[in-house]
């Protein structure tokens, strides 16, 4: 049992710490929490049993770290659309395509203001 | 995004071309694309709809723009850069010409349509990244719409006159096929949205012959219930969570 929590709650801090990396990073409260359960859950097994791994401290570490981060990048870094020089070219060509290919139908029987 | 605008979408009916009070020929809304699981929210992408009128030397159409990108910390994974756009009667909103050229992550295509509203036809173009150019042409419904002004048309509809639960179906072309969408009207609702409380109607959307809609009443849309009636949320069903789209900005409104 304490073996499967020791595991559990390490490999939900890893996958924590990768969720916080990507843009993500909101959704790393999740395997956050089945970390801190986990590695409680592993802390006081471990306690009973009179020895406490190395490898438990590390994963509350790990994960305290990871979600530092998470809110770092939730507050501090501003959501925002860059790079679209392409798509505004990209916007003018096709407007001038579709001039040319209007000019090209019989719009003149259509009521159109 | 072409999922999520499909469930955007998705939908309508326009029996008859209504007459168009409510889109104005300068309009800019802007929404957050958003994926939302347990209440945490994670912004995906930024949608555009404008509009602005388009002059040729027979007439003045309406061009129907909408465009999305995806917000920059999601450009190194998976950028989107979609464009679509639609040239329109600007009296009826009924199309003549619609464009799409989309790029997502590095997958890339275009489709063009030429409709012919005398003869019920569209001659359609589209190629790939890397592909020929593949022409077509279809015979479609008199009511058949392409995406974005099915979208545009979803804001002519009278629902003041329309039933709590009554129902309207209507036909969209995409990628050359032709699929009937549904939209069922559940009343008005006030919402809280970054332009101001607001009182509109909600409308469920679903297809029945398609599987990019789950369920029957799972996505919905939520219009003012003004003279412009323009879209504010909407909220989708996806296997795990729920996809939103929220309003952010809203300029040159018609009234």
């Amino acid at each position: 049992m304490k073996q499967v929590c020791i595991i559990l709650g390490f490999t939900a801090a890893i996958i924590t710490t990768i969720f916080a990396i990507l843009p993500i990073s909101n959704l790393a409260i999740f395997p956050a929490i089945a970390a801190f359960i986990f590695g409680l859950l592993a802390f006081y097994l471990s306690k009973k049993a009179g020895q406490v791994k190395k490898i438990i401290q590390f994963t509350f570490l790990l994960t305290i770290i990871s979600l530092s981060v998470s809110i770092y990048k939730a507050i501090f870094i501003k959501v925002e659309v860059a790079d679209t020089e392409e798509l505004i070219i990209k916007e003018d060509e096709s407007k001038q395509e579709a001039i040319d290919e209007l000019e090209t139908l019989d719009l003149e029987d259509i009521d159109i203001e | 995004m072409r999922a999520l605008f499909l469930l955007i979408v998705l939908v309508f009916c326009i029996e008859n071309s209504a007459q168009n009070n409510a889109i104005g020929s300068a309009e800019k809304l802007v929404f957050s694309a958003s994926y939302n699981m347990s209440g945490v929210l994670t912004d995906l992408a930024e949608v555009t709809m404008e509009t602005s009128n388009v002059k040729t030397s027979k007439a003045t159409l309406l061009r129907l723009k909408i465009t999305a990108a995806t917000y920059s910390k999601w450009d190194n994974f998976f950028k989107i850069r979609d464009l679509y756009e639609s040239y329109v009667n600007p009296s009826n909103l009924v199309p003549y010409l619609y464009k799409r050229d989309i790029n997502e992550g590095g997958y890339t295509k275009t489709m063009k349509y030429t409709f012919d509203p005398k003869t019920n036809t569209v001659k359609s173009v589209q190629t790939r990244r890397n592909g020929p150019e593949e022409n077509k042409n279809l015979t479609i419904q008199a009511n058949t719409k392409d995406i974005v002004s099915a979208l545009y048309n979803l804001r002519l509809i009278d629902y003041n006159s329309m039933a709590v639960g009554s129902k309207k179906t209507v036909t969209i072309l995409f990628d050359r096929k032709e699929f009937k969408g549904q939209l069922t009207y559940l009343g008005k609702e006030t919402i809280t949205t970054a332009i101001g409380k607001k009182e509109c109607y909600k409308l469920a959307i679903g297809s029945s012959q398609t599987n990019v809609l789950q369920g029957t009443n799972s996505n919905f849309l939520w219009f003012t219930a003004d003279a412009n009636k323009i879209p504010v949320y909407g909220k989708f069903k996806i296997p795990v969570g729920t996809g939103e789209l929220k309003i952010k900005s809203v300029s040159g409104l018609k009234n």
